[in-house]
């Protein structure tokens, strides 16, 4: 087509193709819909469930071996084994893989309860929806605060 | 085909609807379904993430019906929900991932599904492939759906600055794309997502 095709033409053809497009059915009815939701819906659970005990495991590990590290020192003391000075080198920072997927998976189960929040609150800002969809926000942010402190304390070990 | 924005629905039926009636639901959901997937399928060409964007619509049109006001066509406010759930998946680092990762395939396939037309609206529909999904959102909204720089802007949550730019840039491809159809044929999509204004 070597002709110029100007503004005008070219809306006129995108109408005709819009026009002529054949109607497209969709892969499932109302009763699939339904059926498919629930799968999704079960899907979501799972995975929330699998992020929260990710977060848990994470931060009673660190605990447990913040714990174990503090009672080494204290027996090293006891014994008066002559305590080596500490050596402050620049050491690269180790990040978990099990932490990073841990705050990941967080953060992306997050930002969708906001998507979710923005369409509820759109409809009914003060609805039961809005309510629970904010409840979970609340707690998914009390298990990112956690695992990211439980980072923090790690890294200064 | 009915076009989705033109869809109206009898009060009994959406009365009944909104009662909880399965019958209804249903008859509900044959009317519109096939125009929402229409849209979003222009909007969002990958055939899976359109066939969950069409289930999420429609969860939220059914969740609101108690919300229809009535004081536009039926289809307009599916239309509304129906967009503003494909813009929604737009922001998604996921579909960023999926567009960069399957735009080859989406070109293969929008070639094979435009049998039978004629070869210029063949040619547009490759051309409006190879558009980024923000881009070609805008084209298609304001050239075909009707929608206004201001609509747009606050769809997307930008200027109508953004909205104009972005329109004259995928005109402007547009009609690159048809002028060498052949060689165009072996790039992929510009632009990022939310780039300029």
């Amino acid at each position: 087509m070597d002709t110029e095709v100007n503004d005008v033409e070219l809306v006129a053809r995108l109408r005709r193709l819009d026009a002529g497009s054949a109607e497209t059915a969709p892969g499932y009815d109302y009763q699939g819909m339904l059926s498919r939701r629930e799968a999704r819906e079960v899907r979501a659970r799972r995975r929330s469930v699998l992020a929260r005990s990710a977060a848990l495991g994470l931060v009673v590990a660190l605990v447990g071996a913040s714990i174990w590290r503090l009672d080494v020192d204290e027996r090293q003391i006891v014994r008066g084994d002559p305590a080596p000075a500490p050596v402050h080198e620049a050491e690269p920072r180790i990040v978990r893989a099990d932490t990073y997927l841990a705050v990941a998976a967080l953060e992306d189960h997050i930002a969708s309860i906001d998507d979710a929040l923005n369409v509820a609150r759109a409809y009914s800002p003060r609805g039961e929806e809005v309510a629970r969809l904010e409840r979970t926000r609340a707690e998914l942010l009390d298990s990112y605060a956690q695992v990211r402190y439980a980072e923090l304390v790690s890294a200064n070990f | 085909m009915q076009r989705l924005a033109e869809i109206e629905v009898p009060a009994d039926e959406l009365a009944a609807a909104r009662a909880g009636d399965p019958a209804a639901r249903s008859a509900l959901f044959t009317r519109v379904a096939p125009g929402t997937l229409a849209i979003i399928r222009r909007l969002v060409r990958h055939a899976a993430m359109a066939d969950d964007l069409l289930q999420d619509t429609l969860i939220a049109m059914f969740e609101h019906l108690g919300d229809f006001r009535g004081e536009a066509p039926f289809g307009v406010w599916v239309r509304s929900i129906a967009v503003s759930r494909c813009l929604m998946s737009f922001r998604s680092p996921w579909h960023r991932a999926r567009v960069a990762l399957e735009s080859w395939t989406e070109d293969t396939r929008a070639a094979t599904e435009s049998d039978g037309r004629t070869s210029d609206l063949i040619d547009l529909d490759r051309a409006l492939a190879k558009l980024s999904p923000v881009t070609r959102a805008v084209v298609w909204l304001y050239d075909v759906e009707g929608w206004s720089h201001d609509e747009i802007a606050q769809a997307f949550e930008r200027t109508p600055s953004f909205s104009k730019s972005q329109l004259a840039r995928g005109h402007a491809r547009l009609r690159t794309e048809l002028r060498a159809p052949m060689t165009a044929a072996l790039s992929i999509p510009i632009g990022s997502e939310f780039d300029g204004h």
